[in-house]
């Protein structure tokens, strides 16, 4: 995209799949694998143009289940990796997703939702695999998912998603509609040298010692670079701290704690949110994507209505920043959920929250966004009620 | 939005007009003033002959929500595009409509000024400007954008080839109005 | 390190005397042993040709990357002393893919089976032959699902026994090495594990290959589709395999099978064309003006 004129070089007009492709260059992505799908194909098409610039490779694979599988050979190769897609595709992905998981496969997957289920609604918005993003791939498993809400965001979350995949060896998930994906605005994006990117710790010291699983104090084990010398083995089966598989009950607790644990007990540095006018609000809503943009909308005009309503926004959809919203339901009360799907996030608000709130939701799942006014309608509706 | 704040346009019609790509020159243009523009589109699978609108969220930062709520600029080239945009034309809104393809113009507290926007296209030998001579009927009416800065953006936006075409049909849209 | 798991030390020497002994226990993770291959079962005694052909290239271990699927050419991998990965059904070709577009300075190897690289995989297979990256793609064909308990696989023979086809296999097999050259695959051949030293060498001839090589390896399954099919115990099944093949080399037919529509063995096809991440980046770098 060319600059926009008369400003500064760094302004530009941009859609949300573009910023994704060159977040991603900007993060070091050097490896995309992908197919071609509607309305993520942007993405696959930017990097097939940026990768050979930065001596990167593409590669449009066969399927998106050889698209996943290549990305996760890339980043095991020492190769920060991407792949993108939507709906049926992200269906595709998820046993590879669970490789990734299971054997700590540091890479990024975009899903830009569309309507749903099946083939559903190519070109229509939707936020349907919010549950899908968390339990997509079978078995107990973390899972890191990043929901960004502006064209601007799309490519800061994009790098943070590499920087989150490299320290946590785990894929990451970047989730956002197609009403995000292919709105074009204006953004400014940061001088590349203030960019801050994150590298996986490499395995160091003698081979002989090595044990692949075996995790630093912060429970994350380094990864070998494959030519480095130490030769080791990786596995999708339950593995041990050498890599090679077990059905030790005592083990396989420990190292699928392991796994989990690695995740929740770094939750502090994952979660983020941001909030908007929630200090005294009575009615709090939480929303992601374009359906948090329409909130913040109807929070502003709630306030001008006198109307206490404020916003919390989280950009970590998983882990979920329980935290916050405990602490925010606390004091309101009405947490409202608007969500362009049947009623998935609200699962979650409706378990943090325990009972001790009512929630009530917004519900569309008719390839339309959820607009400013019908959020402001029913801010409206639970204040007078 | 007030139009202090900023302003909603919708360039409307059917696939194929051009719609898509006069919104990248419209926003090229107000981008150049140093205004945000967040840009939307109708992404429908037929990329021919389907209803098709552009969007154009307009404002001094980035927009709290990009998406289109009540329009302040309309365009419409084609009739069957009216129904996407009833109910969300604001009060004292421009409404734009090409007088033959758009023979029942929707009406309210609206102006709405029905040109010869795809004669004029044709007249000038290309049928495919009807977009580009409807902005420059469009920023006439709307006085949001000066002519010299549209023209800017086209030589910005469009490839060398077809430049000098778009000059031109954006001036005749322009002086449809002024005359 | 158990050392009484493997009894026999068979030295072999390098056919061209250019390299030392070949001592399998040099790349192989002994501390893993005994491996759980069923006794009889043709998969080791290919391991042992691929090993044999990596030792007498002098391809070193560290720059080894053995790509695996699942089922028991699947668990293979963790056998070898090299950069292992165990993937998942089917898609050993597409993690090996990138792997080699990540890192082409790496040799990289992909064992399969029928059922992992023509069933589930079947699309990897027919794209890695098309593109024509530079890997080796091993395929051990035992015409079954022996992991999973000896289900009918897209290789099995007609009206052979197993626990899907109760009543005799009707459905045709692939000719996995016609769909790899049918494809695009620029090196394919095939052996039976009874003629070791021949495999050894087809492997090596593979390995060799710039880009996209295909070799089939007739090995038997003896305890899950010999015994279902009467086929005998593990000699008796080895040996048979003389009765079935057709020795081809480099395309000339030096013997005539025993029984009529059987394999044809040997290098069956070889051709030249450009490597694709070879060619990839150089185009990249033509039309960039680097």
């Amino acid at each position: 995209m060319s600059p926009v004129p008369g400003n500064s070089p760094q302004l530009q007009s941009l859609q949300g799949n573009q910023a994704c492709a060159l977040g991603a260059i900007a993060a070091g992505c050097r490896l995309f694998a992908g197919y071609p799908i509607t309305p993520s194909s942007e993405i696959a098409e930017r990097m097939s143009k940026e990768l050979p610039r930065v001596d990167g490779v593409f590669v449009q694979m066969e399927d998106e289940i050889a698209s996943m599988a290549a990305c996760l050979g890339g980043s095991l190769g020492g190769v920060k990796s991407m792949t993108a897609t939507s709906g049926p595709g992200f269906s595709l992905k998820q046993e590879n997703i669970g490789y990734g998981i299971q054997a700590e496969i540091p890479c990024v997957v975009i899903n830009v939702m569309r309507g749903g289920p099946s083939t559903g609604m190519p070109t229509r918005p939707a936020q349907g695999d919010v549950m899908q993003a968390r339990w997509g791939t079978h078995g107990d498993h973390p899972i890191i998912v990043l929901t960004p809400s502006s064209v601007q965001e799309i490519y800061q979350q994009t790098i943070q998603a590499f920087n989150f995949s490299e320290t946590y060896r785990i894929p990451v998930i970047v989730l956002y509609d197609e009403a995000i994906g292919h709105l074009v605005d204006t953004v400014e994006l940061p001088d590349p040298k203030d960019i801050e990117t994150t590298d996986r710790k490499w395995a160091t010291g003698p081979a002989e010692d090595y044990l692949p699983y075996a995790p630093d104090k912060d429970g994350i084990p380094p990864m070998p670079r494959p030519g480095d010398g130490y030769r080791t083995h990786t596995t999708g089966l339950t593995h041990l701290e050498t890599g090679f598989p077990t059905q030790v009950p005592d083990d396989v607790t420990r190292v699928t704690s392991r796994l989990l644990d690695k995740i929740e007990n770094h939750r502090d540095e994952i979660e983020q949110y941001e909030l908007l006018s929630c200090g005294d609000a009575d009615i709090l809503i939480v929303a992601f994507g374009i359906t948090a943009r329409a909130s913040e909308r109807a929070v502003n005009m709630a306030r001008d209505k006198g109307i206490k309503a404020g916003l919390l926004r989280p950009v970590t959809l998983w882990p979920f920043p329980e935290k916050a919203l405990q602490e925010l339901a606390g004091h309101a009360k009405h947490v409202l959920v608007p969500e362009m799907n049947a009623g998935q996030l609200i699962l979650e608000i409706e378990r943090l929250c325990a009972g001790s709130v009512p929630v009530s939701g917004i519900n569309r799942f008719d390839g339309e966004t959820i607009k400013p006014n019908e959020v402001l309608a029913k801010i409206e509706e639970l204040n007078n009620g | 939005m007030s139009k202090t704040d900023g302003y909603e346009i919708r360039l409307s019609g059917t696939g194929g007009q051009g719609l898509g790509l006069g919104g990248k020159m419209l926003a090229a243009a107000l981008s150049s003033e140093g205004l945000h523009v967040a840009q939307s589109q109708s992404y429908e699978p037929t990329s021919r002959g389907g209803m098709s609108r552009s969007d154009l969220v307009v404002s001094r930062q980035t927009a709290d929500y990009p998406l289109a709520t009540g329009l302040d600029y309309l365009l419409i080239l084609d009739k069957r595009a009216i129904s996407i945009s009833e109910g969300m034309i604001n009060k004292d809104a421009v409404v734009l409509v090409d007088e033959e393809l758009v023979p029942d113009p929707p009406s309210g507290h609206f102006k709405v000024h029905a040109l010869p926007l795809s004669r004029t296209a044709i007249s000038l030998g290309n049928l495919r400007v009807t977009n580009v001579v409807s902005l420059g009927a469009l920023i006439a009416l709307g006085d949001f954008c000066s002519i010299e800065t549209m023209e800017a953006a086209i030589k910005q936006v469009t490839p060398k080839k077809y430049a000098q075409m778009n000059l031109d049909a954006v001036r005749a849209g322009y002086e449809l109005v002024q005359h | 390190m158990v050392e009484s798991a493997m009894p026999l030390k068979i030295r072999q020497k390098s056919v061209d005397g250019a390299r030392d002994e070949f001592e399998i226990r040099d790349y192989l993770r002994l501390d893993l042993f005994p491996h759980f291959l069923c006794p009889g079962c043709g998969h080791g005694i290919a391991l042992r040709a691929l090993l044999w052909a990596i030792h007498d290239l002098d391809i070193e271990k560290d720059q080894l990357a053995i790509v695996s699927g699942i089922g028991c050419s699947g668990r293979l991998s963790a056998y070898v002393d090299a950069n292992t990965f165990h993937t998942t059904h089917g898609r050993p070709l597409a993690f090996a893919a990138g792997l080699k577009l990540a890192r082409p300075d790496l040799h990289v190897i992909v064992i399969t089976g029928d059922g992992d690289c023509l069933a589930i995989g079947g699309n990897h297979l027919i794209h890695a032959a098309r593109r024509n990256l530079d890997i080796t793609c091993i395929m051990m064909n035992n015409e079954v699902y022996g992991m999973t308990g000896g289900q009918v696989s897209p290789t099995t023979s007609l009206d052979r026994f197993t626990t899907t086809t109760p009543m005799g296999n009707q459905e045709p097999g692939f000719d996995a090495c016609a769909l790899a050259k049918g494809a695009g695959a620029t090196f394919v051949g095939r052996e039976v594990t009874l003629q070791t030293t021949a495999l050894k060498n087809l492997m090596q001839e593979g390995l060799v290959h710039k880009g996209f090589s295909f070799v089939e390896v007739i090995s038997d399954c003896t305890e899950i589709y010999g015994r279902k099919n009467d086929l005998g115990s593990s000699p008796e099944m080895v040996l048979s395999q003389k009765r079935s093949v057709l020795p081809r080399f480099d395309g000339t037919a030096v013997d005539k099978p025993f029984r009529a529509g059987n394999w044809e063995t040997g290098i069956l096809s070889r051709q030249e064309r450009p490597e694709y991440y070879s060619a990839y980046r150089a185009h990249c770098h033509k039309v960039l003006g680097k």
